[in-house]
């Protein structure tokens, strides 16, 4: 405490810049803080166009050992925003919102620029104003200055406003971070890091790529794979859509959130089954299998399992107040507490349950398809006569729509047995009864038993 | 037009065998890090030891080590084993690899016969955990295309996809299911034909090197960090298209014995994407006799030999040296 404070009656509790940087950029990964800055970008995009067409707009990242940069035409920050708002850490109560943002927590650019080098550099054209601004972190931190860069501010290196004639295209924003961090830097200058990177951010931005935003990481397009269910005249997923209104959700009035729910069978990938989670677009959770969505004894459900590997469940989350969706900050999952998700959890536990039935059933017809007990398959003809189906051309259907299975087989009730000899006596014992299959030799070995000691 | 005759026999394997007196060659290079036979030869040595006889034989290696997961068999492979410096572990490489010592140099032949999978790389990041300066890491993958399926699996491709079959849609998916998100998702269905393989499975191979030594090196003295070089890059076919890549693993600050090595000297030496394909012309013994008085030259536009085309010619002087001689013998 400083001698001019003597006497006061207020402890100082106010953060240092060293301890708050080392803070917030110690809980998220690079890659998550990378596909952040993109998430800025499609905010611009959306805010530009309402309708949600993104063609012609794009986000082109560059990154090497020595360099990132982000490069998007999505409008530009407006210096009026940039002064009072963007670079503030949080977002103010009064601060303009985006309709339907992806960034919601004011945390996003500023973490990572600090995750990622010592140095920034950000030029931003919107449609009347223009700035730049070129920080040099370490000096930031130091410069304890009262009024100067010590009270919390980044300062503009030039600045217009008032402009006129600004065309559209000519509009975005520009960020360069140099200085790179040591073990960031390594990072970056590995191929299996980029890869990973690009994996991430097609999915996390699936959604947008798929409204025409182009993405590019070192001039390569990232590519996406829309959400598909399968379709056929016998399956069919189910559908459910969901509004809360927002007086429910936090006492206030407002816009609502509106959930969409799809659940039913997709490409067999055991990676890949589960529930998929997005908010406001973006992918917050990926092919979950795990009791955050549905699975497990705490839901009274199975465990995921091999079985489940055609599952597919997709939540879709939308508000145009984006503080009312269940996101963590770092957007890589939901905040499974909150009165939304709990509600929504509920109906995809109920969505999912015919499908996982089918899935078990399938599984069952199949075995006894190998077995020989059975040769209806009414399930298997099903999903081979289905096709793939994009969720958002899905016709309505509340439930979840499948065949049921085949009846057991007449008869008396079946039992399978199974046991393990040594190879070459099995051998013997198939030429002996001169047969050519395994299962041959237990039922011939089996009715040779019975047939003398199995007269009572 | 060659006739049938000058095809390959497969069950012998020529590629094969010149590519190991290759690698045997190019291990011999590495004297300025060690003598070569205080190394140790990590091999998948199969029931024939070819590569087990051949170092130690041309390189007097005496540690050696074959790893061999067909347990049952043992009693084959020890009576096999071609010297008694060779032992034999009996577990899969995955769980053989993290547990070796690894102060001593090692020359590791990753060896498989089946196409890159996430088993391989595990197996590969292992070796870069482990190895010290010196040594070298071999690793050898099918990396043929995948031939178009029969009808059953294009059925379960069509019930598990819900999409019609596509035999370049089907050889990414089993691509995808071999090595999971390792692949760039660029990575196209018709990016796997012909040649395809071979040159993603380098291209993973590589960048799974990278990673482990960048791991591993995070904590290091930036002298001590361990950096990789790539100096084999074959391709060749006994039938399947195999693809074959060698890296020496050393110190940064060991660069001056590397330099040492030479490796530029070898012909079959490559450092980047280009390829040294061995492609083995099918000659009887008389013939290679006569084709080897007439080398070493320079160009080979003399070499003559009656009815044998002169890209046999051209290819055989290319590879000569390494090349095998099989003979029909009786050993009493």
């Amino acid at each position: 405490m400083s001698v001019k404070d003597k006497g006061s009656r207020r402890a100082n509790a106010s953060p240092t810049k060293e301890f708050f940087i080392y803070m917030i950029t110690r809980d998220i990964t690079l890659t998550r803080a990378i596909i952040d800055l993109v998430d800025n970008s499609v905010d611009g995009a959306r805010s530009m166009r309402p309708d949600h067409n993104f063609n012609g707009l794009s986000v082109r990242l560059e990154i090497d050992k020595e360099h990132f940069r982000i490069v998007d035409n999505c409008g530009g920050i407006p210096v009026e925003i940039a002064r009072n708002y963007a670079f503030r850490f949080g977002r103010p109560k009064e601060a303009p919102v985006t309709p339907g943002s992806v960034g919601q927590f004011g945390v996003g650019m500023k973490r990572t620029f600090f995750k990622l080098g010592r140095r920034f550099t950000v030029s931003s054209t919107a449609s009347t104003s223009r700035f730049e601004m070129d920080i040099d972190v370490d000096r930031w931190k130091e410069d304890d200055r009262p009024g100067g860069a010590g009270e919390w501010q980044f300062e503009f290196a030039n600045v217009e406003e008032d402009l006129s004639g600004v065309k559209v295209d000519e509009t975005g924003t520009r960020i360069e971070i140099t200085q790179l961090y040591d073990s960031v830097a390594e990072s970056f200058g590995l191929e299996s890091f980029i890869t990973r990177l690009k994996n991430e951010m097609s999915l996390a931005h699936t959604l947008s790529i798929d409204s025409g935003l182009a993405i590019t990481v070192n001039a390569i397009p990232l590519l996406h794979e829309p959400a598909t269910l399968f379709v056929s005249n016998t399956l069919k997923p189910a559908f459910i859509e969901k509004i809360y209104p927002s007086e429910v959700l936090s006492g206030k009035p407002g816009t609502p959130v509106r959930v969409k729910l799809f659940a039913g069978v997709s490409e067999r990938n055991l990676h890949d089954g589960g529930w998929y989670i997005f908010c406001n677009g973006r992918l917050v959770i990926r092919a979950d299998q795990s009791a955050t969505t549905i699975w497990g004894a705490s839901h009274d459900m199975r465990q995921y399992h091999p079985d489940f590997a055609y599952f597919r469940g997709y939540a879709y989350f939308d508000s145009d107040d984006a503080s009312l969706l269940p996101w963590t900050t770092t957007k890589t999952g939901v905040d499974v507490d909150s009165p939304v998700y709990r509600s929504v959890q509920q109906e995809m536990i109920e969505l999912s349950k015919p499908v996982l039935t089918f899935l078990s059933n399938l599984d069952k017809e199949r075995a006894a398809i190998e077995s020989g007990e059975s040769k209806e398959q009414p399930l298997s003809s099903a999903l081979t006569s289905s096709k793939a189906q994009r969720t958002e051309d899905l016709a309505i259907s509340q439930t979840f729509d499948a065949p049921n299975p085949a009846p057991p087989p007449p008869g008396p009730r079946m039992q399978r047995i199974q046991y393990y000899k040594p190879a070459d006596e099995v051998q013997k014992a198939m030429q002996i009864l001169k047969v050519k299959t395994f299962t041959a030799v237990g039922e011939k070995t089996f009715d040779y038993f019975m047939q003398y000691e199995g007269e009572e | 037009m060659a006739g049938t005759y000058r095809r390959i026999n497969y069950s012998l394997r020529p590629a094969k065998a010149v590519e190991r007196k290759m690698i045997c060659e190019a291990v011999r290079r590495l004297h300025p890090f060690g003598k070569i036979e205080t190394y140790r030869y990590v091999g998948l040595g199969s029931v024939y030891f070819s590569d087990f006889q051949l170092f130690h034989r041309e390189l007097g290696m005496e540690d050696m080590l074959s790893i061999e997961k067909d347990a049952h068999a043992s009693e084959c492979f020890e009576f096999n084993k071609p010297y008694k410096c060779v032992t034999v572990d009996y577990r899969p490489a995955s769980d053989v690899l993290p547990g070796l010592d690894w102060q001593s140099k090692t020359i590791v032949w990753l060896d498989y016969e089946s196409k890159l999978n996430e088993t391989v790389l595990s197996d590969v990041r292992s070796v870069c955990t482990g190895a010290c300066s010196g040594s070298m890491l071999i690793v050898t993958v099918n990396a043929h295309p995948e031939r178009d399926p029969d009808e059953a699996t294009r059925n379960e491709y069509n019930s598990d996809t819900g999409k019609p079959f596509s035999l370049d849609e089907y050889r990414l998916r089993e691509l995808r299911n071999r090595i999971g998100d390792c692949l760039p998702p660029e990575i196209k269905g018709r990016d796997l034909r012909g040649k395809g393989l071979a040159i993603i499975s380098r291209k993973l191979l590589e960048s799974t090197i990278a990673e482990a030594l960048s791991a591993r090196n995070g904590v290091l003295r930036p002298e001590k960090r361990i950096a990789s070089r790539q100096i084999l890059n074959f391709r060749y076919s006994d039938g399947a298209l195999m693809s074959t890549n060698g890296w020496v693993l050393f110190e940064v600050g060991e660069q001056a014995k590397l330099d040492a090595c030479s490796f530029n000297e070898l012909s079959f030496v490559r450092i980047g994407e280009e390829v040294y394909s061995i492609d083995v012309p099918c000659l009887t013994i008389k013939e290679m006799r006569q084709l080897n008085s007439q080398l070493p030259r320079r160009g080979v536009d003399e070499v003559t030999l009656p009815g044998v085309p002169k890209s046999d010619i051209e290819r055989y002087a290319e590879l000569y040296r390494y090349f095998p001689t099989f003979a029909e013998a009786i050993f009493t």
